[in-house]
């Protein structure tokens, strides 16, 4: 078995720190990034001030304000995190290909395993790289080596906001035993409550504990517990072609709404988007994914599926009103709609040999054509699927 | 001290967890992360740790690992870069971070060796800075390992005698402003010694495996030996030499073939 190394880089308050690389007087006072103007925005992100001050990811923005006063409040710009998080990714990727990135938070796991006889021992290479990503980005991660992902990721936890961490190959469970369960990742608040029932304080608690008694709360979830918990993790890093594709489109609604009109034309809109990107692509997806995020927070996922795939606009839109109707239950306004499209199968350029498509079936798909065509001469506002 | 009588020399690598060291030959095939110190601790009596450079050194880690290694083994720590190449953070927490993650390696430390960067230069914060930084390391052995050439005067010597630290003499390319090869012992209880490799362009590509890609003939260590290390050795009650030449395992060779020439 070969030893493994992996190097987590995690630029803390990610958001911040992009923010605060573009506004250098962002520096001088907490910072929060939440949506300005909508009401009950709720926070995306805040400085270690903020959070010291008991401002959380995902509260109210009244609230936090209330909770750190003299906090600066900036509205989120994804599409920059998104354009920093490149940068890193192009940077780590001279070292390895195997490189896998979270959702613009800031959060990179790179393989280097082999990799010695080109760049030196993997401490240095990832000291190089947070040297350089200081220099080039101004962003400074903590970082951390260990033999898997899920150890790395704790040790990045135990450092945080400055620092780095080497795990060394086998110290993983003496490393873990002592560290409070809070820091093992992917526990759920219902398994803390039962830990914290059954007197489980620290890693080391739930790792004396065999598979037979952790079967017993946890069912489903002891293997993971028990493995996990021992600082096993086979997961490998998946670089950015290895994640299962995906298509996504949202909409977040300037006010936060219940009509049922305005939320069915923003579908619409997603669903021809989403139809378009899948074609460009010559993709079909097979799943369609609705998430509705609600003003109070909350936020419910829902999908719908077709078989065969689709990239069809009209059945996209069906799809897309079956999830809405799962998803859509709280008499809560609705503050923002994300669609993805995953399961792809690739679009045959042959023709069926025996299912003759409908007629009404070849007129939408010369329709969508045509619709493609105007929309690519003309944007987004030259024309658009009609709603009921 | 003494001059007709050579002291015992420990003779070591800088560092001994890499996985190429397996390909090298060093270690058997398949050997594991986890096993190598104890099979490394069977070939050299010393080991200088490199991973206290790169992460502050703590005290769980340290207990761990010692556990590995017979208890007569000697250990030499790097000082952390975030004391000498990267002081950005408070040096007063640092060090004491530092003190306290060094103390289960106390009986077994053969040094603290405190590494400065090319860029660190005769200066007048410099100089306050080290002598702060060696005040508050004054309970352990130290050992000063200049890279700037500013550093090569008699009073920069006749202070580390005073204060009983370790000058180290390094074997590396001639560059100009590099800090020379002198074996000056300030020191009377210890001399230390790192073997660099002589790369000259591997020395300014800033890739390590470029940097350290190097094997030492028996020519060159018997010279070098003659030279320099029996004078070392008439000078001090005991010395300690690490191969930094780690690159395709031609540290722990060329410390095996020294061994034999100093034997």
């Amino acid at each position: 078995m070969v030893d493994r190394h992996i190097i987590h880089l995690n630029i803390t308050d990610f958001a911040v720190a992009v923010e605060r690389i573009c506004d250098p007087t962002l520096k001088k006072s907490p910072l929060i990034v939440a949506p300005e103007h909508t009401p009950r925005g709720l926070v995306y992100d805040m400085s270690e001030e903020a959070y010291q001050d008991g401002v959380r990811k995902g509260m109210g923005l009244a609230m936090a304000r209330r909770c750190c006063r003299r906090a600066h409040v900036v509205s989120p710009r994804i599409s920059l995190y998104r354009k920093a998080m490149k940068t890193l990714v192009k940077q780590v990727n001279y070292y390895t290909p195997l490189v896998e990135q979270g959702e613009e938070d800031g959060h990179l796991f790179m393989d280097v395993t082999g990799t010695h006889r080109l760049f030196g021992p993997p401490p240095d290479i990832a000291w190089k790289l947070r040297k350089q990503m200081k220099k080039e980005t101004g962003l400074d991660p903590v970082w951390s080596l260990a033999a898997t992902k899920l150890v790395a990721k704790v040790a990045s936890r135990v450092v945080r906001p400055y620092g780095e961490y080497i795990v060394g190959v086998g110290e993983e469970h003496a490393f873990l035993a002592p560290l409070p369960l809070t820091l093992l990742p992917g526990l759920k608040p219902v398994e803390m409550k039962i830990m914290a029932e059954f007197n489980l304080r620290s890693i080391g608690d739930l790792a004396r504990l065999s598979r037979e008694q952790l079967q017993v709360p946890f069912q489903k979830r002891s293997s993971y517990l028990y493995e996990a918990s021992r600082g096993r993790d086979v997961t490998p890093v998946l670089s950015g072609e290895d994640v299962s594709p995906s298509c996504m489109q949202e909409h977040a609604f300037a006010e936060d709404t219940q009509d049922r009109k305005e939320i069915n034309y923003t579908l619409m809109t997603l669903v021809h988007d989403m139809g378009r990107s899948l074609r460009q692509k010559k993709m079909l997806s097979k799943r369609l994914v609705l998430v509705l995020s609600y003003s109070d927070g909350r936020s419910v996922s829902r999908q719908a599926l077709q078989k065969n795939g689709t990239d069809d606009d009209f059945m996209l839109r069906t799809l897309a009103l079956t999830a809405l109707e799962r998803a859509w239950k709280r008499r809560i306004r609705i503050r923002s709609l994300v669609l993805v499209c995953d399961r792809f199968v690739p679009r045959s350029p042959q023709q069926t040999l025996f299912v003759v498509d409908s007629a009404r079936k070849i007129q939408q798909r010369k329709i969508m054509a045509a619709m493609d065509s105007i929309y690519d001469r003309f944007g987004e506002a030259g024309i658009r699927l009609g709603g009921e | 001290m003494t001059t007709d009588r050579l002291c015992p020399v420990l003779v070591g690598t800088s560092g001994y967890s890499y996985t190429e060291w397996v390909d090298g030959g060093f270690y058997p095939q398949k050997t594991r992360m986890p096993e190598m110190l104890e099979l490394y601790a069977r070939s050299f009596p010393v080991v200088e740790l490199n991973y206290t450079w790169y992460q502050m050194v703590r005290a769980e880690a340290i207990s761990r690992m010692i556990i590995n290694a017979p208890d007569d083994f000697l250990f030499a720590a790097k000082l952390t870069r975030t004391l000498t190449h990267e002081r950005e953070r408070d040096w007063k927490q640092e060090i004491a971070r530092y003190r306290e993650g060094l103390k289960p390696l106390q009986k077994q430390l053969a040094a603290i060796l405190i590494q400065l960067p090319p860029t660190f230069t005769w200066s007048v914060s410099n100089r306050y800075y080290l002598s702060w930084l060696l005040d508050s390391l004054h309970d352990f052995p130290v050992a000063v390992e200049y890279r700037h050439i500013s550093w090569a005067r008699d009073s920069v010597f006749a202070e580390l005698e005073q204060r009983q630290v370790t000058l180290v003499t390094v074997d590396a390319p001639s560059m100009p402003k590099l800090f020379p090869c002198l074996d000056i012992v300030t020191n009377p209880e210890l001399f230390f010694v790192r073997f660099h490799g002589r790369n000259i362009q591997g020395w300014q590509s800033g890739n390590m495996q470029k940097k350290f890609d190097y094997s030492y003939s028996r020519e060159e260590l018997q010279e070098w030996n003659e030279k320099h290390l029996r004078p070392l050795r008439t000078q001090a009650e005991k010395g300690i030499v690490f191969f930094n030449n780690h690159v395709r395992a031609q540290a722990p060779e060329n410390a095996k073939l020294l061994q034999q020439i100093v034997a």
